[in-house]
This record gives structure tokens, sequence and C-alpha cells, in this order.
């Protein structure tokens, strides 16, 4: 059918959503367009990236963790509320971190370093995709020159962000032999991080976004942000998987590395192996403590407070049965799947094991 | 009323000691210039005895102990310390012997180790013998502490390494490092000075400087990264250039207990030198009674007592307002914020004062020893 006229928009589309609603609808933006759905992340989770193309994902997001607190600041700069001020100001500290050391940059320049990235280089943001820069540059003029509502609706995102970093710790650590739990501690602290800030961020929309022009304006700040990371990726999978078209200032393989030494010792600190047979020394003990009725772990100078997994597999170690028999126990216990286990315990037991206080 | 009086803590409230630090005696061979023990050292005839050494332990483990730290002095001077080990096997405590691995040492390792001792922690004074035992101030002790480590391992027990840093051995700190893969240490102590006991009558015979408390830093950082997996290096840093103090015991009445040779019970090692504070004996009074009840522990507990810049800081539950000996010693007020803290108005003058120490050349060391009568020769004979 021919119309001559635009159609007309609906009455649906002016209407005033319930807070409900908007939730709901802030909520879809994500199911359509946030980056879990990129092919690119598909590729690094699913292990069908070479180092070197992980090495590449994780020098060009280390300069979006960068700039985060510089655009929280620029949130923070425009907030007349005190009260508002002492909650955002949390994120500054979690990225920063209260002394060197510490934050969410540092563990992600960790992350890169884990990778094989000496950290002058990361730091230096030489390498960087051009694309990278401009993407995460235009977030942070938007949340400076948009209304205070539009620059906290663009963080939402986070709303998201704990679905996709199970998925790709889980997947990472399956999948790619020169990742370890420590390469990703990053994530594991944005596991509470990020739905704390998404709360705090989802309620503010909802309160504020009072007509059907502000609620539009909400959405259309998600919808920008999750351009925002859609577009980075675009950007690693056009230089880094196909066509392979690296601009010319970028990152090559082979530059900014450490020498391989921490492949050499994998041996010694990687995972254990499921042929492994995992020993606690002497001076080393797993007690119950009644006292405060959890298990421990009893080492020299220290004590080890133990999640109930890490009781379950220590109570099995005993100097005879290999990592793979107790994955094996484990996963009839527990109904799970043998070689998810297998790569789970190799991770712990290994973080034990530089610790001294485990021996294969 | 009544003038106001501090609430008085809730027992249940309090949550257990994790370690005993059981100071069995302040006998020792050697006379380190820096030694923890109080300057007015509990003699022989004063010490405990074997049964009220084994029932403090028993109490010990019903109140939530998991470690002990077989202390002293030197705790194999004690005719009884394989019994005592024996117990803390029996009660499932870990034990931990703090030795110098010279005198009887030896002789009594392969007992201990079968009493069910699980680690030992050997001191080391300096890396050169003759350097080690000018510091120790006993002749001979370095090979008689090569030969005890050797057996350490020999028998399968693990070895920590522990020295404690100053300018006379600091210097020798990447051979600190290299001694103790070659001894098949797994751990290793860089423990700068504290400076309190014996430590602080010597402050300026053992200040180091700046700079080279920077590159110790450094050497440990490095070897942490090469030796990973092979070594761990735990770093005390001297307070004295710190930016913020450290939770002394790990917070007042929190996590430790310290049981003197004598029997009186102290929430740290340097707690009697803080006037006024009333310390209960194990044999007036149990454990428990004595962790939750008694004035000395609930003193510096939690944070109401604290003043500013500690009351309003958001770190007050990180380092608990540091050392309250230190606050007394440097500040003159127990209650004062620890000088080794940026935040205290004193940390310029305290940073000052071991600036110029470190400088100057070093008195001769006061060697510590029982029944001395000690004259310090630091300038500042009140706090700053």
């Amino acid at each position: 059918m021919t119309a001559p006229f635009p159609t007309p928009v609906a009455d649906e589309e002016q209407r005033l959503l319930s807070p409900d609603e908007l939730e709901a609808a802030l909520r879809d933006i994500g199911a359509r367009r946030y980056h879990n759905l990129h092919p690119f992340h598909r590729l690094l989770h699913d292990g069908k990236l070479d180092k070197d193309q992980v090495r590449a994902w994780a020098l060009n997001r280390y300069y979006y963790q960068a700039m985060i607190p510089v655009k929280d600041a620029a949130v923070l700069a425009r907030m007349q509320d005190a009260q508002l001020r002492r909650i955002w100001r949390q994120r500054i500290v979690d990225h920063d971190g209260d002394a060197p050391g510490d934050g969410g940059i540092e563990r992600w320049l960790k992350l890169a370093e884990g990778v094989g990235f000496s950290r002058d280089y990361v730091l230096s943001t030489k390498g960087i995709l051009s694309a990278t820069k401009f993407s995460v540059d235009a977030y942070v003029h938007f949340v400076s020159e948009k209304p205070l509502l539009e620059a906290i609706a663009s963080s939402l995102t986070e709303m998201f962000s704990p679905t996709i970093i199970s998925e790709r710790v889980a997947g990472m650590l399956k999948n790619y032999d020169f990742i370890t739990k420590d390469t990703l501690a990053y994530f594991e602290k944005r596991l509470t991080q990020a739905p704390r800030d998404a709360d705090f961020a989802l309620d503010y929309v909802k309160q504020h976004a009072t007509t059907p022009e502000l609620q539009r304006k909400a959405m259309a700040a998600l919808t920008f942000k999750c351009n925002v990371l859609w577009t980075q990726l675009d950007a690693l999978y056009f230089a880094y998987v196909a066509p392979g078209m690296m601009p010319p200032d970028a990152w090559q393989p082979g530059e900014g590395l450490v020498a391989e030494k921490a492949a050499a010792a994998g041996g010694k600190n990687g995972p254990f192996e499921p042929a492994d047979v995992p020993r606690l020394p002497r001076g080393v003990r797993l007690r119950f403590d009644e006292v405060r009725s959890n298990h421990v772990l009893l080492a020299p100078e220290r004590t080890f407070d133990l999640d109930d997994n890490a009781v379950a597999v220590l109570k099995l170690v005993d100097g005879k049965r290999s990592v793979g028999d107790i994955a094996g126990e484990l996963a009839a216990i527990y109904a799970a799947d043998r070689s998810l286990i297998e790569a789970d315990i190799g991770v712990m037991l290994a973080e034990l094991a530089q610790k001294r206080v485990l021996e294969r | 009323m009544n003038a106001p009086t501090p609430a008085p803590v809730a027992a249940e409230v309090i949550p257990a000691p994790v370690g005993l630090l059981a100071e069995l005696t302040h006998r020792c061979p050697l006379r380190c210039p820096y030694c923890s023990n109080p300057m007015e050292l509990d003699r022989r005839s004063a010490e405990l005895d074997t049964a009220t050494w084994l029932r403090v332990l028993t109490e010990a483990s019903k109140l939530g102990v998991l470690h002990v730290h077989l202390s002293g002095g030197e705790p194999t001077a004690r005719n009884d310390i394989v019994e005592i080990t024996a117990k803390c096997a029996e009660l499932g405590l870990y034990s931990n012997l703090i030795t110098s691995g010279v005198g009887g040492a030896l002789q009594k390792l392969d007992a201990l180790y079968d009493a069910g001792l699980d680690h030992v922690q050997l001191s080391v004074q300096g890396v050169d013998a003759a350097n080690a035992e000018k510091i120790g101030g006993l002749k001979n002790a370095q090979p008689q502490k090569m030969t005890f480590a050797a057996r350490v391992t020999e028998l399968g027990l693990p070895l920590t390494l522990n020295s404690v840093i100053h300018r006379g051995n600091i210097h020798e700190v990447p051979g600190f490092i290299d001694l103790a893969v070659k001894l098949g240490a797994k751990r290793l102590e860089v423990a700068h000075t504290q400076y309190y006991g014996w430590a602080y009558v010597n402050r300026a015979s053992l200040m180091p400087n700046k700079a080279q408390v920077d590159e110790s830093i450094r050497i440990v950082e490095a070897a942490r990264e090469r030796l990973k997996g092979e070594l761990v290096i735990d770093l005390v840093v001297p307070d004295y250039y710190a930016k913020y103090p450290k939770a002394c015991a790990g917070g007042w009445g929190r996590k430790l207990m310290n049981v003197t040779p004598q029997g009186k019970v102290l929430p740290c090692h340097a707690a009697e030198t803080i006037p006024g504070l009333e310390f209960w004996y194990v044999n007036d009074h149990s454990l428990s009674e004595i962790w939750t009840q008694s004035p000395a522990f609930n003193a510096y507990r939690g944070t109401s007592w604290m003043k500013e810049p500690c009351r309003s800081c958001d770190r007050r539950e990180k380092d608990w307002g540091g050392c309250r000996c230190q606050a007394l010693a440097l500040a003159g007020d127990a209650a004062a914020t620890d000088p080794a803290c940026s935040l205290s108005p004193l940390h310029g003058k305290m940073r000052e004062l071991a600036t110029e120490e470190a400088a100057d050349n070093p008195p001769d060391y006061i060697y510590r020893t029982i029944g001395s009568n000690v004259q310090s020769p630091l300038k500042e004979k009140a706090p700053l």
C-alpha cells in the first residue's frame, strides 16, 4: 500500500510509561543492542580468537577503562546534590582505588599484563585504535553536555553486564590456557559493583524521567551507550579478525610485549592438570573451626577462610587422588560437568600452590 | 549523676581471637638490640609452670584460637617445650615455633617434630656471619642457625626465615632472599624494625634512611615476581617512613592475645609500656574472661576511644588508629593517632627525627640483657 503521508506517530509512542514499563523498555534496549551480542564477543567467549586477538581486545578496552573515572568525574561535576555525589563518587573510587596498586584500572592493567603486555606500553595508549578512542571520547563528551538524567541513563549498560561477565569469565578460563583467574580479577569485582551501581542509576532514571519526552531521552541515552560499546568491537573486528585491516598506527602482534617467561614458568605456576596429584604439605592443615562453625586452612602465619567449593575440593585432597579423580567425585555429587570442574579446580589449586600451601 | 563512663563492651559482640602469642620465657642466648621483649625482662623463677601453660592452651582452643606462636625469648630454653607442643597438636592448635635456632634448639628439634610441630620460624640477624653475630651479640651463632635450618627442611617441616631489617643489615636484603632460597624456606619475612621496646632505645643505631628503605622495597617486589611459586616474601615496611600506620596486632583486642612468661595477658607485646592499664593474669582469670572483660583489652578495643583525626577517618576500621604504644611514646597520649600516620599532626616531626638519626653516625648498640638499667641515647626523652 502506498501512503502519501508519513505514518502518523502512534499514541503509544508518546504515552507516559509507568516506572515498571520504563524499566522494561530500557531492558529491552539491552536485550537487542548490548555488546554481548556482537560477533567479536561470541568469538572471544567461545575460545575462537587467537592470543593476539585477545591481546588486541585487552589493549583497546584499557582505554575505555581508563576513561571511566574521567567520565564519572564529568557526571559528578554536574550534580548539585551532595547526597548524589557521595553515591556517585564511589564509582571513581572503585576504578582508581584508594592507593596505587588498587582499583579497577589497576586490575585491568593486570589483565593486560597477564596476556603479555608491558605495563608501560599499555599506559602509553599508543597502539590503541583511533576508533576506540573516538567512541570512548564521545561517551565522555556526551555525559558532559547532555542533561544529568541522560548522563545517568547512559550508564545503565551496567544492568546487563553481570551476564556478560559470567559468560566471559567462564568461557575465557575454559578456552584459553594463557588466561588465569588472577588475570580476570577485574571482572570478579565488577560482578558486585555493577549491579549496585545499576540499581541506583535505574532508580534515579525511573524517578526523574517524569514526562514522555524525558523517558524517550533516557532510552536514547542508553541506546547511545550501547552503540559506544558496539562500535569498539566493530573496530576490533575490522582490524584484527576480518578483513584484518589494521590502521597504520595500531598495535601489531609482537609489539609492546614483555619476554614470554611466564609461559616458561607455566609448568610450575600454571593450572593443575587432571593427572596432577595435589597434596597438602606438612604445616598446612584443613580444620573445622568449631567456634566459628566453618572450615579453615591453617598454614604458616596465616589462615585461609574457605568457601564451600574449596572445602569440598580440599576434603578430597589426600595426596592420592588426582585432579581428575576429585573432579569425577564432585561431578557425581553435584551432577555437574566434569571437565568444567576440572578446569575450575585446576585454577583454584594453582592459586593455593602459588601461595605455597599446596603441592603437586 | 555519674561521670560518663565508657559503655561496657558486650561479650557476645567481641569476635574470638585467632592467635595466641605464648612468650614462654624471656631467656635467650641472643641479645638483639631490637628485641620486642620489654625492657624489664621476667626472670626464670617468675615463669609459669608446665601445668599452667597446658591449661592456658586448652582455654585458648575453647575460646577460638587457631594459631599458637611459641615464642620468647628462646622458647626451646624451656624444658617442657616438647610437652607444650604436643598439647597444641592434641588440641588441633597450629603450632609455630619462633626460634633463634641456637642453644638447645637443634637438640630438641626432632622431638618437636614428633610431637606434631607445624611450622618453624627461624630468625636470622644477617647474611654475613660476622655481621649477623655482631647484631645478635653471640659468637658462633650463624653456623648453628644454618645447621638448624638444614635439619628443619630435612625433616620436611615448613621453614620461614625472619629477618629484622635496620641500617646494620639493610644492604643484605638481596642476600636474605638468596639465603631463604638456598635453605629451602617457603617464606621469608623482610620485617623492617618496629621501634618499640629495645628497638626504641636503640633507634638511632638502627634507623635506615628513606632511600635505603625504598631500595629494599624495590628489591623485595622484584624478587616476589621472580620467585613466584617458590618463595613467599612478606614485607613489613617501617612506620617512620609510612603514609598510614599498621593495624597493631590486627587491631587492639581483635585477633591476638599475648601471654608473658609470668602469665600476664597483653593485647600486644609492648602494651605494658602504657601506664595505667590493668592487665589480668592467667592465674587469676580464664583466658575467656580476660579477652572479654579485662580492662586492658577493652581500653582501646573498637573505635569509641578514638580522638580526631581517627574518629571520623574512613580508615579507622582498617588500621584501628595504628599502634597505641607508639602513640604514647611519640605523642605522649596512648589514645592519640599513631604519629606513623600522615594524618597525625606529629607525622612530619617523626619523619624528620628518623631522617636526622639515619644521617648521623650510629651509636653503639645497647644489647638486650636481663636486669640491666638502660639509659637510652635518644635525644628526645619526652614525646615529640
